[in-house]
């Protein structure tokens, strides 16, 4: 077949408006959330010659062989990784975060010490009311501090849980979805602009899943995924067009599990996986409340049982309850505290019972348990923040390198529609100069 | 060709973080300034917020102890001019038996320096039951009334308790927060226990005719007194050096709470020069950040090309 500058010239002009589509795409989408830059892959059309017909030029001119989406697997796989890392993370630091301030922002520790403190105070004076008033006074706002700190760490619990539910629902509504681009993905045409769009989307779903949970993927040669949790010997999600139901229990104690399939499974990373943790802290820091509580309670009413009131009568429980939400003060009375012991007369000066009651409670030591509980929760919190802020400046490396390869640079689409621009030029004078020829030829007489 | 290049959502996600971590740092270095504090929350620094707990509530239990002490002072202070007081009658009553043991003087004389003494009695026992700062019986120990009640011929009884109680002044050490009236009126006289009370009425009944010999009672009533003198002036002692144990641990007091405040500002304090050239580095650079990011930005082939 003999060559056809008009063709040809043709060819390439379309194969520019194609590359400037694209082109005009990657400007259009360059703050587009999952997009990844497209380019136009050309291929030269020309045949070799047939039998005979060795010396024949026969160009045809250019075609667009396909348009490539320029994402790296591994890159991705890295975002998705170190994604789900910094999620866990940035899930327990928060509830911790939370915890912590529920737990120091009670007062409860500053409560604990002015209950000490009025106690020692009564010593100087064990008859005078005014004293004893303010004995009763201070253990009513303990009392009270204990339970706004055991309902703050209620209220952190019910927050994560419901934040976990919600995440539970988002990773069965992204695994659905993920399912149902299997199915599209498995019958699009291999290179065509629908494959690479439901590719953006397959690989923005599985971005936004890893925030929830760890994701091990598996590609296949049609590019539809198997998505499987907990590692790469995990259950799977998501298999073609089939996406497994994953679901939450939340035990009496407030820790969280979860099921896939109504099979159990531990996530290792992701913000559901951060959430669990925080809850599991959460529950030993309400125990450890719960401890202060009680030992603060048994203490002083078995104190108070071994005493006996200014009026003579041997004391009345101070404190009812069994654990910091459920503390409260039954004394209303300063006259009832049992300061003297069993014996004296009424009004008695003696002491020895409130310095019995003081050294008892030196055992428990409410004030320096709330102390070390305090430590505790805020040591945890400080560890976990750096390793948050290690995960996340990882992330968002691994997030910032996947961005510079296959997101859009503008100047490079400025410097490729100019590109174009003037290969479209020059294609629309290669058919101006066979039209010229072609006159040329017609023009003979 | 590799194309090595950034892309345009990179550039600004790049910038926006490193922009948004200046911020941070620099907005909490400013709460530091702000506030005075370098502990937003405990886990900025556990030990540090720790260290300061325990430093605040040995603040809270000193402040008590200092009360506590304030107290016990008031009371020992009380029974110090008290007993000065008692000192005080006791040699008048020394005095009225010294000239009631004259042998030049008649047994009206006699009885009429006994009725003085008979009002001497009458004040030390309302002396005796004298109340400390609290409105509470300064001689009973911890008993609510009187120390002392007199009976139908006007004995006194002691009723207060045998101790007076000790009084917590922090850091395990304690002080008995005053004395019982058996502590410095009773004594012996000649390995017989008796008490000043009993004396001064014994020395009154015999001198207004109690006794058929008043003058040798006079004269054995001089003997009983000056050991009850002594008995007083030994409580006074006991009390100066109660006051001046007080005292001193009301300094070593003062001194661990200047120690504790020192180190409340050492751990919790805001060093200021420091936290403002930090603050001052960070806007620096946040400001030359953000006029790169402003200079970068504005850098377009679109707006080259035309």
């Amino acid at each position: 077949m003999a060559s056809d500058l008009l063709s040809i010239g043709k060819s390439g002009a379309m194969a520019a408006r194609t590359a400037l589509d694209v082109t005009a795409q990657n400007i259009t989408n360059a703050s587009t959330d999952g997009y990844v830059r497209r380019s136009v892959q050309l291929a030269e059309l020309s045949s070799s010659g047939g039998i005979g017909r060795i010396g024949d030029v026969s160009l045809s001119g250019v075609r667009v062989d396909q348009v490539v989406r320029n994402a790296d697997m591994f890159r991705q796989s890295e975002v998705r990784r170190t994604g789900a890392d910094a999620a866990r993370a940035d899930a327990e630091v928060t509830g911790l975060q939370n915890t912590e301030d529920a737990l120091e922002q009670s007062g409860a520790y500053d409560a604990v010490v002015a209950f000490e403190a009025s106690l020692q105070q009564l010593a100087s004076d064990p008859t005078d009311t005014s004293l004893r008033a303010s004995v009763v006074e201070s253990a009513r706002t303990m009392t009270r501090t204990m339970n706004i700190a055991s309902q703050g760490l209620d209220q952190v619990g019910q927050g994560l849980q419901f934040e976990a539910t919600d995440g539970v629902n988002q990773v069965n509504i992204l695994s659905g979805e993920l399912a149902r681009v299997n199915l599209r993905l498995s019958r699009a045409a291999d290179a065509s602009s629908d494959q690479t769009t439901l590719l953006d989307q397959r690989d923005h779903l599985l971005e936004q899943l890893s925030q929830y949970v760890d994701v091990t993927t598996t590609f296949a040669p049609d590019q539809t995924v198997t998505v499987q949790l907990a590692g790469a010997s995990g259950p799977t999600i998501v298999s073609g067009g089939t996406a497994n139901t994953f679901a939450m229990t939340t035990a009496t104690d407030g820790t969280i599990s979860f099921t896939l399939s109504g099979n159990p499974v531990v996530p290792v990373a992701g913000s559901l996986t951060g959430k669990a943790q925080a809850l599991g802290k959460l529950k030993e820091i309400r125990g450890g409340l719960d401890t202060i509580a009680k030992s603060v309670i048994d203490t002083i009413n078995t104190a108070q049982a071994n005493g006996v009131a200014l009026d003579g009568t041997t004391g009345t429980a101070m404190f009812s309850g069994s654990s910091a939400a459920d503390m409260s003060l039954v004394m209303n009375d300063g006259s009832m505290l049992a300061t003297a012991p069993a014996g004296p007369a009424a009004d008695s000066r003696d002491q020895t019972n409130l310095a019995a009651m003081q050294s008892a409670l030196d055992t428990p030591d409410p004030a320096g348990a709330t102390d070390s509980l305090i430590f505790n929760i805020s040591s945890a919190v400080q560890g976990r923040s750096v390793t948050r802020d290690a995960l996340d400046s990882i992330a968002s490396a691994a997030k910032v390198t996947l961005s510079a390869q296959a997101g859009v640079s503008l100047d490079n689409e400025a410097a490729n529609l100019v590109r174009y621009q003037q290969a479209f030029s020059a294609s629309g004078r290669v058919m101006q100069v066979a039209s010229d020829i072609f006159n040329s030829v017609l023009a003979i007489k | 060709m590799t194309l090595i290049s950034t892309s345009t959502a990179a550039f600004y996600d790049r910038a926006k973080n490193d922009m948004a971590t200046l911020q941070k740092r620099a907005e909490s270095l400013q709460q530091q300034l702000s506030g005075g504090d370098k502990l937003e929350r405990s886990s900025d620094d556990p030990v540090a917020a720790s260290r300061l707990r325990v430093l605040s509530r040995s603040d809270t239990l000193s402040n008590i102890d200092t009360s506590n002490a304030d107290r016990a002072n008031a009371d020992l202070s009380l029974a110090d001019s008290a007993l000065s007081t008692f000192a005080d009658y006791v040699q008048q009553a020394q005095e009225l038996a010294n000239s009631a043991a004259t042998g030049t003087l008649t047994d009206d004389q006699r009885a009429s320096i006994g009725y003085q003494v008979q009002q001497i009695y009458g004040n030390l026992v309302s002396l005796a039951n004298s109340r400390d700062s609290n409105g509470h019986s300064l001689f009973g120990g911890e008993s609510a009334g009187d120390a002392y009640t007199l009976d139908g011929s006007g004995n006194a009884t002691y009723v207060g308790t045998a101790s007076a109680g000790d009084l917590p002044l922090g850091d395990g050490q304690s002080i008995s927060r005053g004395l019982t009236g058996p502590d410095f009126l009773n004594f012996s006289v000649n390995g017989t226990p008796t008490n000043l009370l009993a004396v001064v009425k014994g020395l009154a009944d015999d001198l207004q005719g109690g006794s058929s010999d008043p003058q040798t009672a006079a004269r054995d009533g001089m003997t009983a007194l000056s050991a009850g003198l002594n008995a007083v002036t030994t409580g006074q002692t006991l009390v100066g050096s109660r006051l001046n144990w007080i005292e001193l641990t009301g300094t070593r007091r003062t001194n661990l709470g200047e120690l504790r405040a020192t180190e409340e500002n050492t751990i919790g304090a805001t060093d200021l020069p420091s936290t403002i050239a930090d603050l001052q580095q960070t806007m620096t650079v946040l400001q030359a950040s953000q006029a790169s990011f402003a200079k970068l930005s504005s850098l377009s082939l679109f707006n080259v090309l035309s």
